[in-house]
């Protein structure tokens, strides 16, 4: 019997608080708005960096296993640097985790010492990417100063066909488009040739053609759709090292590392090997050096978020002890007419928690429309003149999509994020791509922030009531 | 029956001490109503938050119909709040979102009267002290000073307490509606069977009570 009269008179000490929140509109509204502000801010913030976490993960995931070795001081294939021995470099296989070590003998091939024309016209090119200048990362190094001509490329591999992959030497992926590869350990005078450098020349399989005085037969045609690898020249190791005086030398080394996360190790042992005369850089290295204005997206994102939850707390918390002083005779009242403090305080809980849940579903929904917008002025202003722009720009993994600064909505990545994915079905564009990152995870982060702030406020609300001394109510002001 | 004796007072201040009520001993019978007058800062508040147990007593006993107020605990107190003891302010202290009929219902809840039987007593009380069914469904904003009076009488009467405890009830009030709400005390007093206190320092109105006190500087003695 006592039991049901409880439970009875809480349900009404909740029903007054609630009818209490829309006592002064003017303040509600005030509270609401300011409340949703912050929750929205806090919201968008959570979504900013889910989708960075994402993105940061996805280039993660996406990065090999791979160590790149190059002599000091040389710069992709423009040359420098004295050669690194291929004795050393084998060595490299006895560090732990290490699987494989692939090596590569860049050469050029001025026109002097071959019948190769290259396909790349010395004007178009020359003066963006530095031919013709001297020092180490001119074309024209080694080339004759006064009747200049693009040299060709040579590459010395036993691995044709990941050669010369990678953004250092010119990037593309080769496809043999005709004959066949070479074997591993070949040392024959044969080549593949790049397709431009073919068909400049008119070279077909069993063509031959002229470089260091020795006649070179052209085993296959490769494709890599990139114009610096498809001019090139892809040669048996031995045979370049040999006809090129360079016995033993090696000018590019990839090492091979079992599993991503023994990259860092390997890389710090094969760099601790070769001392001061290679350039180590891991392919993650390299990432992380590009990832680092994410980070600080990330970083920002974090701190705002934690901050816009303390503010929403705050404010609820001094609009609560607002509310509870300005209606302290009424609370003396409820005293003297003997409703237990129990009753008083969850009446102003559940004027506090509705304040925050209106609050909360406001900023749920502005956040979730403004996150798009924040984000990629998050991102593009983080990004500035590096290349982490550029490559964010270009990526097609999920997170990103906002409109206005040039991202594409990837919305193929969205389309599986689970079932905690929130459809808002026939909603804008905007919506269809902040959707997938607004998962439970993101609704949960509400519902805990709301509920921290709505029991902070009514604790400083219940702590005001229960020294609210009943007397009171007789004293006239 | 209300039985206070040697009833004492006193707040500690920046000043010094204020024996706001001292030794203060008296009895009221079922159905009584008790004027008791003084001036401004005579102590008259102070003794109806004792007897209302708003505070307590640095001594002396109050006994209620058998019960020691000294001896209750805290559940008790309120309980002693909500179910014997109905307060009517100067200010009417309504509650200003609730209509007339909720302000009385809201005595019944504390009181925990059954649920269903609150609609019932509250239109009961209301139709006692005289607003209608219109006025039941106002706002305390749209009624005027003498129908608020009214329904702050019906919230305290209305969880049938023995002790109608009354702090200036015609104190915000023109004469004439003041006459009006010391008769409907009286009134109800006694068909409800409460003790009715009423303070005031209106002579006029302390004329209708059943039995007059006079308190000055916290001691009280009748007047006959
Ligand atoms: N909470 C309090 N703290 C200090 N002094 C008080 C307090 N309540 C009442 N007093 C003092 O006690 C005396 C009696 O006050 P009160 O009972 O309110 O008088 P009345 O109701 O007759 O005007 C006054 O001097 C008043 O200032
Ligand atoms: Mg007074």
């Amino acid at each position: 019997m006592p039991d049901e009269h409880l439970k009875g008179s809480s349900v009404n000490a909740v029903r007054r608080g609630i009818r209490n929140t829309f006592r002064n509109s003017v303040r509600t509204v005030g509270v609401v708005v300011i409340l949703a502000v912050a929750i929205a801010l806090s919201i968008s913030m959570l979504i900013a960096r889910d989708a960075v976490t994402n993105k940061i993960n996805t280039v993660r995931a996406s990065t090999g296993n791979t160590i790149t070795v190059s002599p000091k001081g040389f710069f992709g294939f423009s040359g420098g640097g004295t050669p690194l021995k291929e004795s050393v470099i084998t060595g490299l296989l006895s560090i732990p985790n290490v699987t494989a070590v692939q090596e590569s003998l860049s050469e050029e091939l001025t026109s002097t010492k071959t019948s190769l024309k290259s396909p790349t016209p010395a004007g178009s090119l020359g003066g963006q990417f530095g031919f013709g200048s001297s020092g180490a990362s001119g074309f024209g190094g080694s080339s004759s100063s006064t009747t200049f001509s693009i040299p060709v490329r040579v590459i010395g591999t036993n691995s044709p066909g990941n050669a010369v992959v990678g953004g250092a030497n010119g990037g593309g992926t080769e496809k043999l488009t005709s004959g066949a590869a070479y074997s591993p350990t070949s040392t024959a005078d044969v080549a593949i040739v790049g397709s431009s450098l073919a068909s400049t020349n008119k070279l077909k399989v069993g063509s031959t053609f002229t470089a260091w005085s020795t006649k070179i037969t052209v085993v296959g045609i490769f494709n890599a759709g990139s114009t610096f690898t498809d001019a090139s020249v892809l040669m048996p190791l031995s045979t370049v090292q040999k006809l090129a005086s360079a016995s033993g030398d090696v000018t590019s080394a990839t090492v091979t590392v079992n599993s991503l996360n023994n990259v860092a190790n390997a890389d710090k042992a094969v760099a601790k090997e070769l001392g001061s005369a290679a350039d180590v850089t891991s392919t993650q290295a390299t990432t992380e050096a590009s990832l680092s204005p994410l980070n600080s997206v990330k970083t920002i994102s974090t701190y705002t978020l934690v901050g816009s939850v303390i503010g929403a707390a705050i404010i609820l918390l001094l609009s609560m002890l607002m509310i509870v002083r300005e209606r302290r005779r009424e609370v003396g009242v409820l005293k003297a007419l003997g409703a237990p403090n129990r009753s008083i305080i969850s009446q102003f809980i559940a004027e506090s928690v509705t304040f925050t849940i209106l609050g909360a579903v406001v900023g749920f929904v502005v956040g979730i429309l403004i996150s798009s917008p924040i984000t990629s002025a998050l991102v593009s202003a983080s990004g500035g003149s590096s290349s982490t722009s550029g490559f964010v720009r270009r990526a097609g993994g999920p997170g990103f999509g906002a409109g206005g600064s040039g991202f594409t909505p990837p919305t193929g990545g969205f389309a599986n994020r689970g079932a905690g994915t929130f459809r808002f079905g026939g909603f804008s564009n905007t919506i269809t791509q902040i959707h997938t990152s607004a998962g439970w995870s993101t609704l949960g982060f509400a519902l805990i922030a709301a509920i921290v702030i709505a029991a902070l406020g009514s604790a400083v609300a219940a702590a005001t009531i229960i020294r609210i001394r009943p007397a009171e109510v007789l004293r006239s002001e | 029956m209300l039985k206070v004796e040697n009833l004492d007072k006193t707040f500690h201040t920046g000043a010094g001490d204020v024996h706001a009520v001292q030794n203060v001993s008296f009895e009221a019978k079922d159905g009584e109503l008790v004027a008791i007058l003084g001036a401004s800062g005579s102590g008259k508040s102070t003794l109806l938050s004792l007897l209302g147990l708003l505070d307590s007593p640095d001594r002396g006993s109050i006994d209620i119909d058998g019960t020691q107020l000294a001896n209750l605990d805290s559940a008790g107190r309120t309980r002693y709040r909500s179910s014997q003891v109905g307060f009517v302010f100067q200010q009417f202290n309504l509650i200003p979102n609730l209509n007339a009929r909720e302000n009385v219902k809201l005595a019944l809840e504390f009181a925990h009267w059954p649920k269903a039987d609150r609609d019932n007593r509250a239109n009961e009380l209301l139709g006692i002290v005289g607003l209608d069914e219109s006025k039941a469904e106002r706002r305390p904003a749209k009624l005027s000073g003498g129908e608020q009076q009214r329904v702050a009488i019906a919230r305290a009467f209305a969880a049938q307490p023995q002790l109608i405890l009354a702090d200036e009830p015609t104190g915000s009030l023109d004469k004439a509606t003041g006459q009006k709400i010391v008769e409907l005390l009286r009134e109800v007093a006694t068909t409800q069977k409460a003790t009715v206190l009423v303070v005031t320092h209106d002579e006029k109105i302390a004329k209708k009570a059943d039995r007059r006190f006079e308190i000055e500087d916290g001691v009280l003695k009748e007047i006959h």
